[in-house]
């Protein structure tokens, strides 16, 4: 093999892969002893997991041009034992634009994370072996996305879901942390059995496991066998995108494991899901032109989208909170992603994507204050706007772009959202689809509602007297949220260049199955699909910028030159009561207003509804994996009714 | 000219603090009563504020007991220059009935710079109405100064 | 080629600062509140103040002492009100006049329903940075009144989007000044049967939504202490009533201009004048007439009101667009 065969872009995905293992590989083999460094307790394990994370996410972007922008689809197979006799018999990775994109996405939160982890550990002990899990939690990752065969699909599913497990009980200190992972482990557990029969469901009546050819097989010869194997694989998938029923494993899930491996769980394994979900749906059983099909993942994603907002207002723990916008977000990625239109699929992905990045930032922002303080309880902080301004700003920036605020990423995919689901309600006369647009702008606002919750609960309000040392951490940890923070603005202020580097590729790859069928070398009668995007709205985000600056700019230059802040000579002889808060005349004492129940007005009105959800979640396993089964035998049901 | 502008819109909107620092409601009502459709101080400018930190005359009732001295204070510093401290009714100049209390600290001039008294158990709206607009006269004369 | 581009500068920035901007904005924002406040005190048999009294308060405030408590975040507690002023100015600029909009194209209604939350939201951060309890306790109200009001407009827009959309042959239309040339070309969108219950429910949110009587809960002066605005003095202060003003103007020619956009000459000064002459019928109607005759709701109530009343009218106003009606 000579050099230039070596670097010819058809290895990359591999490439990818590789580096990952091989990095969880040195760590683990250079064994478990901490290094003297205090700001670096795993020494240079934590570059070698940086190197590899790097590596990845650069193999990957070398993969842009050829993949997203000149279409190509990367058929690999591994150790060039490809089809015989018209059967695949060798181990294929698959590269689409929608692997390609999903892919990016994870390579990306996975380095950000890397940065962040080398100072945001420092206080626990066995850190090498949080490389070890970290690195094959995302080589897991990174291959169930690539890979072109679906029984390597679970087995990449096996790896991250034991890397995920061990990583959430990490901080077995932590309360919970262990109740949380073997949640986690049942529930996954069941998961992956139910991918486990779904594949041996399919394998037992095509004889293959390469995607490409199911694809080329299925449509066409669903009988009930067919339906029961996409019934587990889609339950399967759905415990690892965590969307409802499966939503209250991740909030335990969020909010035990470190911050770092918060932003893999939540930004990158739910992605995970979704794309093993749109792989079914979309490539392998082609069942989105039915109506009963889109109905479903729309329902699921709208539920999600609601009840999981809904459950966000209710949370009193700062990590907990994002981990059930995590899910509501996800619901937002699965009812776009059920449109089936291609504004839709669009939508879905830039919204994914932009989960990645905010949702990333937001639980590095939330491990800043858990570094720092020690707590992520609403009720117990206040008032670190003054001691971390930096991390305050970047939370901001987070906050501001789930909520869907202009001009931030959160807005622009949401807006799209919108447009598509309306859209689709115009053009199938369904009013049904009218619905996911008012229950979407609906738990818009809610989410902003409970990011100003924090944002009163634990950046801003007073300072408890316990926090009153604290500091910024350090510019580790501020780069790694700044990476994230930037790239959030960025892919907000430039919609139109994101979607059509990004989602748009990606869409169209969703659209045209025939392509990813034959690019593996097997046949199909189904024809190439030209799609097209068109938005009913306006939004121009730089313009809009623009302006605002200079207004702001024009009141700021006139609020400064008529001493805005301008302050007399006091007169008084106390100077120090001039400046203390307003108490009705009182001595100021410690008062925050903030916690869990900030918003009362609202909460008093769905008392009930609230009631009804504290009930459900009972938190007891027995009852989720309860759950796990009733969604099964739901879905088998449904699957042998709808298609 | 924005100097000029300020002042003259100073005097046309002051806008009242109320503190009650041990009142029998005498004089609270009366304040209220100039708020009425009948004498309506609002076709002067006066409003009354919610918090100090909006206020521009502060209106001070009672005879300041002695629980009530330390926030009467703590709340005029808190509200920001120019300011105008108006007592109304006797009993924060001089008492009044409750002289010699042991829990009266009366007169509140002793303990900080006063610009209006109104005088009366309970003034006439009238008086108050008049007390008001001379604290508006001071009230542009501090901002010149400024 | 220059001198193009420079002439085509100094007209943007004419329309930002001058008109629809700032300028605008100021007189006529505190004129309407100025109004406001006249006819409140008329229909309670009181004389009122002058119909200028804003503009005094506004100056007065200027010069008043800026107090930044010594528990505050100063930045974000002195900058919060601007980045309000000049959001809600830029929404100013996007809303037509009749035909006429100084920037049209660059935002449609989902966006200015966005939109609208930023001053709000810059409000809240204000208050949240200042520290005090009141200050909590109003930005929690606020938040409230937000969602509260919320779900109407969302119901409000798209039944307008849907009308105009079916009408024009596109199955929906987002886009303002789409909805503005429609109103012109075929009469104001008031004169449709299934947008009646929608204006209304329009209406219904003025007040909530520039939190005036008797939705002010988040500004209870007699409870807590002003809420939101409990520790800001001085020019601050004076920035927020100015942006208080300049709602009651956005959210009033926000309804002309969905409402009767079809009203006019086609001369924009003309135009202009009746638009305002609009606000000031609206204001009068919605906001005063609604201040003189109610009290004080609590926050929940509040929720509960525009969640089933007003939305109810909102839906029925979907109901009725999505059939054609």
């Amino acid at each position: 093999m000579n050099f230039a065969n070596m670097t010819d872009y058809h290895h990359f995905p591999i490439y990818a892969i590789m580096v990952l293992f091989l990095g969880a590989f040195i760590i683990a083999a250079s064994g478990g002893k901490p290094s003297k460094n205090p700001n670096n307790p795993a020494g240079f394990r934590a570059w070698i997991a940086l190197i590899a994370t790097a590596a990845s996410l650069c193999f990957l972007a070398a993969l842009i041009k050829p993949v997203m922008l000149d279409g190509e689809v990367i058929a690999y197979w591994m150790g060039s034992r490809g089809i015989s006799g018209g059967y695949a018999i060798g181990i294929a990775l698959e590269v689409d634009a929608l692997s390609l994109f999903f892919a990016l996405l994870i390579a990306t939160a996975v380095f950000v994370s890397a940065i962040y982890s080398i100072r945001y550990m420092v206080h626990d002990d066995c850190v090498p072996q949080y490389y070890v899990l970290y690195c094959l939690l995302a080589g897991g990752v990174l291959g169930l996305v690539l890979s072109g065969d679906i029984f390597n699909m679970f087995v990449m599913v096996e790896i991250l879901t034991f890397a995920a497990v061990a990583l959430t009980a990490f901080r077995t200190k932590v309360y919970g942390a262990l109740e949380a992972a073997f949640k986690y482990l049942v529930v996954g557990c069941m998961g992956s059995t139910a991918i486990l029969t779904g594949v041996i469901l399919l394998y037992a009546q095509y004889h293959t496991l390469n995607l490409a050819q199911l694809a080329s097989l299925i449509p066409g010869t669903m009988n009930n066998a067919t339906k029961l194997a996409f019934a587990f694989l889609y339950i399967g998938f759905s415990t690892k995108a965590f969307i409802v029923p499966f939503h209250p494993l991740a909030a335990d899930a969020h909010g035990a494991a470190p911050a770092s491996i918060s932003v893999l769980i939540s930004g990158v394994l739910t992605k995970s899901g979704i794309y093993g979900i749109m792989r079914l749906t979309y490539f392998l059983f082609q069942t989105m032109g039915l109506g009963r099909m889109q109905f479903m993942l729309v329902f699921i994603g709208s539920v999600s989208m609601f009840v999981c907002v809904t459950m966000a207002l209710a949370q009193h723990d700062f990590k907990r909170l994002l981990a059930y916008h995590s899910i509501s977000q996800i619901g937002y990625v699965l009812a776009a992603v059920g449109l089936a239109s291609a504004l839709g699929v669009s939508a879905g992905l830039y919204h994914a994507m932009n989960h990645t990045l905010f949702k990333g930032l937001l639980f590095l922002a939330a491990g800043a204050v858990l570094h720092e303080t020690g707590t992520t309880d609403l009720g117990k902080l206040g008032g670190l706007s003054k001691k971390m301004p930096h991390t305050t700003v970047l939370f901001l920036i987070g906050a501001f772009s789930i909520s869907g605020v202009p001009p931030f990423n959160g807005f622009a995919s949401k807006w799209m959202i919108y447009q598509a689901s309306y859209q689709k309600a115009v053009d199938t006369g369904n009013i049904g689809f009218l619905l996911v647009t008012i229950i979407a702008l609906v738990t818009s606002t809610l989410t902003l509602a409970s990011f100003v919750k924090v944002s009163q609960s634990v950046f801003f309000g007073q300072l408890p007297k316990e926090y009153e040392n604290v500091k910024e951490v350090p510019f580790g940890m501020r780069l790694a949220m700044g990476i994230l923070a930037a790239l959030c603005v960025v892919t907000g202020l430039f919609p139109k260049s994101v979607t059509a580097l990004l989602t748009e590729p990606a869409a169209k790859a969703a659209a045209n199955v025939g392509n990813y069928i034959t690019s593996m070398g097997f046949k199909t009668s189904l024809p190439a699909v030209e799609v097209s995007f068109v938005e009913a709205g306006v939004w121009e985000p730089i313009n809009w910028l623009l302006i605002l600056c200079i207004a702001l700019l024009g009141v700021t230059i006139v609020a400064v030159a008529g001493k805005y802040d301008h302050v007399s000579e006091t007169t008084s002889e106390n100077v120090e009561t001039k400046y203390q808060l307003f108490y009705g005349g009182e001595e100021n004492v410690y008062s925050q207003v903030g916690g869990g129940d900030l918003f009362w007005g609202f909460k008093h009105n769905w008392r009930h509804y609230f009631d009804f959800m504290h009930k459900l979640h009972s938190g007891v396993v027995n009852d989720y994996a309860l759950w796990a089964v009733v969604a099964l035998a739901l879905a088998i049901v449904y699957m042998m009714i709808a298609l | 000219m924005f100097k000029k502008l300020i002042e003259e819109s100073t005097a046309k909107s002051p806008w009242l603090f109320h503190i009650n620092s041990g009142s029998c409601n005498g004089c609270d009502i009366e304040l209220v009563a100039v708020l009425t459709p009948r004498y309506d101080v609002e076709r002067l400018g006066f409003k009354l504020a919610g918090s100090p930190r909006q206020a521009d005359i502060v209106v001070v009732t009672g005879p300041v007991t002695k629980l009530s001295l330390d926030r009467v204070l703590r709340t005029i510093d808190q509200v920001p220059e120019p300011r105008c401290i108006v007592t109304m009714g006797s009993c924060p100049q001089s008492g009044n009935v409750f002289k010699g209390s042991y829990s009266v600290c009366a007169p509140l001039s002793k303990y900080v710079h006063v610009d209006v008294d109104i005088a009366g158990c309970a003034p006439k709206p009238e008086a108050i109405i008049d007390g008001l607009a001379k604290a508006t006269e001071i009230l542009k004369q501090k901002r010149g100064q400024m | 080629m220059t001198a193009s581009i420079f002439l085509n500068g100094l007209q943007y920035l004419g329309y930002i600062l001058i008109f629809p901007g700032f300028l605008f904005c100021f007189l006529c924002g505190m004129l309407l509140t100025g109004i406001d406040r006249k006819l409140v005190a008329r229909m309670q048999k009181r004389v009122g103040p002058p119909i200028l009294q804003p503009f005094y308060d506004f100056f007065k405030l200027c010069g008043k002492e800026t107090i930044v408590p010594a528990a505050a975040s100063r930045t974000t507690f002195l900058m919060a009100p601007l980045v309000g002023l000049a959001a809600l100015v830029v929404i100013q600029l996007f809303i037509p006049i009749r035909g006429f909009s100084a920037f049209s194209g660059m935002a449609d209604i989902i966006v200015i329903l966005y939109l609208l939350l930023i001053p709000a939201l810059a409000a809240i951060l204000g208050a949240a940075a200042s520290g005090s309890p009141y200050a909590g306790v109003g930005l929690s109200r606020e938040m409230v009144t937000i969602i509260a009001c919320e779900l109407p407009l969302v119901l409000v827009l798209l039944a307008i989007a849907r009308t105009v959309g079916s009408a024009m042959g596109t199955g929906l239309c987002f886009s303002l000044s789409e909805i503005a040339r429609y109103q012109v070309e075929n009469g104001s969108l008031i004169t449709k049967l299934s947008m009646i219950p929608a204006a209304v429910a329009f209406a219904m949110v003025i007040p909530g939504e520039t939190g005036s009587h008797p939705f002010d809960t988040a500004e209870a002066e007699t409870e807590i202490c002003e809420g939101m605005h409990a520790e800001y003095s001085g020019a601050p202060l004076a920035v927020f009533k100015l942006s208080h003003a300049v709602k009651v103007l956005t959210m009033t020619s926000l309804f002309v201009a969905l409402f009767f956009g079809g009203v006019g000459t086609g001369i924009t000064a003309v135009d202009g004048v009746i638009v305002f002459a609009l606000c000031v019928a609206a204001t009068a109607l919605f906001i005063s007439f609604v201040h003189a005759v109610t009290a004080r709701l609590k926050i929940e109530q509040v929720f509960k009101y525009y969640w089933t009343v007003v939305s109810g009218l909102a839906l029925v106003s979907l109901v009725l667009a999505w059939y054609g009606l």
